[in-house]
């Protein structure tokens, strides 16, 4: 992914002349104060907003090929845990490869993401009657049945304890490390960002500055 | 400074007043009509109203009743069942259209030059009440239950259409959105985000709209689109009120019931807290007291 002078906002710019790579393989962490413009970063890399100026060139296929875990997660509420996995293995997985054996695969991928998540007696049931904890765990599963070459995640450890942290943690590195994909988080947490990611950057007055690369050590 | 909570409350006055001012201007600023009008209605009630005739609900002389229980042979019943059939065909098929056309027509889900042609669609269906489509389907397929049907599922599609793509519309983004970036057409995105999402709403939007073709249905009878409007229509033009309060009551019933229909299978949907599945015992309660009763069953 090359983001190339990249401007984002809504109508003024929140954050100006963006140039950045990521390789496979590689976890970049994004820290900052509150509403200074990380989650729409996070959202104009996804193609949900239009950038003002620059661009984002992503070396992803187009179904399947980006993840995304907003702040709130975007679960189904109403629908069960494995519906909502299900909906990450539908997007990563091909009918048209074999399409005798889709629904398979995709069950297979689902089931795998419920266990590895630990939501397995949770599996049919709905969303909205799980706790907090339990649905980011959701989400996670939804993302690891997806296996996107690119991942956005929006703080989807915060308010997470330290169980949990372990759980979803362990499973997005080692899916990362595996898959060779890439992962872009915003964190608010600055010394957890830094244990996670290979390069940190910070959001100070508008620019996106590399505050430490791999090893934690500040530049 | 005006503050928020003020300019709120003069907002409401101002509706309130124009309003008056406006009924002020239908009736001419002549009241008089008001005046008088409570003691003809203690008239009609006693004199033509009540009692009502509970004849109705015995069964019927000819044909001969088959049933041991009478009331099964009885008009009310007759002409209530049919009625609630020509709502139940309204309502499924009014329902498909409507599902089918109303991601169509939520701005959030399609360009506009899609969703504005189907709203267009939409309203075009709406505009005219159920009772025309009555009277022109019956011009086409002749008077009964199947005009009855077809006016209501068009009426259907465009009221429950609104109502589906308003609902749609005023869903949470964040799951649109992480859909969206995932990759999912537009098709998948509709069939397995938007509606369960949306479930709630739409499945309360189908049991009213049912409930609204129920009592609708009674309205159709009377241009001979048959069910127990035709009754009603036929008593009414006999000024025989005792029969028509029957029927009244017969309709206000299966209102009352379907509403609490409504209520048992929304309460699938309306999980809170570890409150799962109300029964019938618990329907009435509010939340918390349910959920106490939940926690005593489960002990």
């Amino acid at each position: 992914m090359k983001l190339e002078k990249l401007s984002i906002g809504y109508e003024e710019p929140l954050i100006s002349n963006i140039n950045l790579t990521i390789y496979p393989g590689q976890i970049i962490s994004i820290i900052g104060a509150s509403g200074i413009g990380k989650t729409t970063l996070l959202r104009t890399i996804a193609g949900l907003v239009s950038p003002l100026d620059g661009s984002v060139k992503l070396n992803i296929k187009p179904r399947g090929g980006l993840g995304y875990i907003p702040q709130k997660l975007g679960l189904v509420h109403h629908a069960s845990v494995r519906h909502n996995v299900g909906l990450g293995a539908r997007a990563g997985t091909s009918f048209l490869e074999e399409p005798w054996t889709w629904g398979h695969r995709r069950g297979e991928r689902t089931d795998l993401a419920i266990e590895q998540m630990g939501l397995t007696e949770k599996t049919n049931e709905p969303v909205r009657i799980l706790s907090g904890g339990q649905q980011k765990r959701v989400a996670t599963a939804r993302t690891l049945a997806q296996q996107p070459q690119l991942l956005l995640a929006d703080e989807f450890l915060s308010e997470l304890d330290e169980d949990n942290i372990q759980i979803v943690v362990e499973s997005v590195v080692d899916f990362i490390k595996e898959n060779g994909s890439a992962m872009i988080l915003v964190e608010h947490n600055t010394e957890r960002a830094i244990q996670l990611s290979n390069r940190t950057f910070r959001l100070i007055e508008g620019e996106l500055v590399e505050q430490f690369s791999q090893g934690g050590e500040e530049e | 400074m005006i503050t928020r909570k003020n300019m709120f409350m003069l907002i409401g006055m101002a509706l309130l007043l124009s309003s008056v001012m406006v009924l002020n201007n239908l009736v001419s600023g002549d009241w008089s009509a008001l005046s008088g009008g409570r003691e003809t209605l203690i008239e009609f009630w006693n004199e033509d109203l009540w009692p009502p005739d509970w004849t109705l609900l015995e069964a019927r002389s000819y044909p001969v009743c088959e049933s041991s229980i009478g009331f099964f042979c009885s008009k009310a019943y007759i002409g209530m069942v049919e009625t609630m059939k020509m709502a139940f065909v309204a309502t499924v098929f009014g329902f498909l259209g409507s599902i089918l056309l109303s991601p169509l027509a939520a701005r959030n889900l399609v360009p506009a030059f899609i969703s504005f042609p189907v709203r267009v669609f939409m309203a075009a269906t709406r505009s005219l009440p159920s009772l025309i489509w009555a009277v022109i389907f019956i011009a086409i397929v002749g008077l009964g239950p199947l005009a009855g049907v077809l006016a209501m599922t068009f009426y259907t599609i465009g009221y429950l259409g609104k109502l589906q793509y308003e609902e749609m519309e005023g869903m949470r983004s964040e799951p649109l959105e992480a859909s969206r970036a995932m990759g999912l057409s537009r098709s998948e995105i509709a069939l397995l985000v938007v509606i369960p999402e949306t479930s709630n709403g739409l499945l309360s939007q189908l049991l009213f709209m049912f409930e609204y073709n129920v009592r609708h249905g009674t309205v159709l009878g009377l241009v001979g689109a048959g069910g127990i409007g035709y009754y009603l229509s036929y008593y009414i033009g006999l000024f025989m009120y005792q029969q028509v309060m029957t029927f009244i009551i017969v309709i206000f019933v299966v209102v009352v019931l379907l509403d609490l229909f409504s209520m048992f299978v929304r309460s699938f949907v309306n999980e809170e807290n570890d409150v799962k599945r109300p029964t019938w015992s618990s329907i009435f309660l509010p939340p918390s007291s349910s959920t106490e009763l939940h926690r005593k069953e489960k002990k």
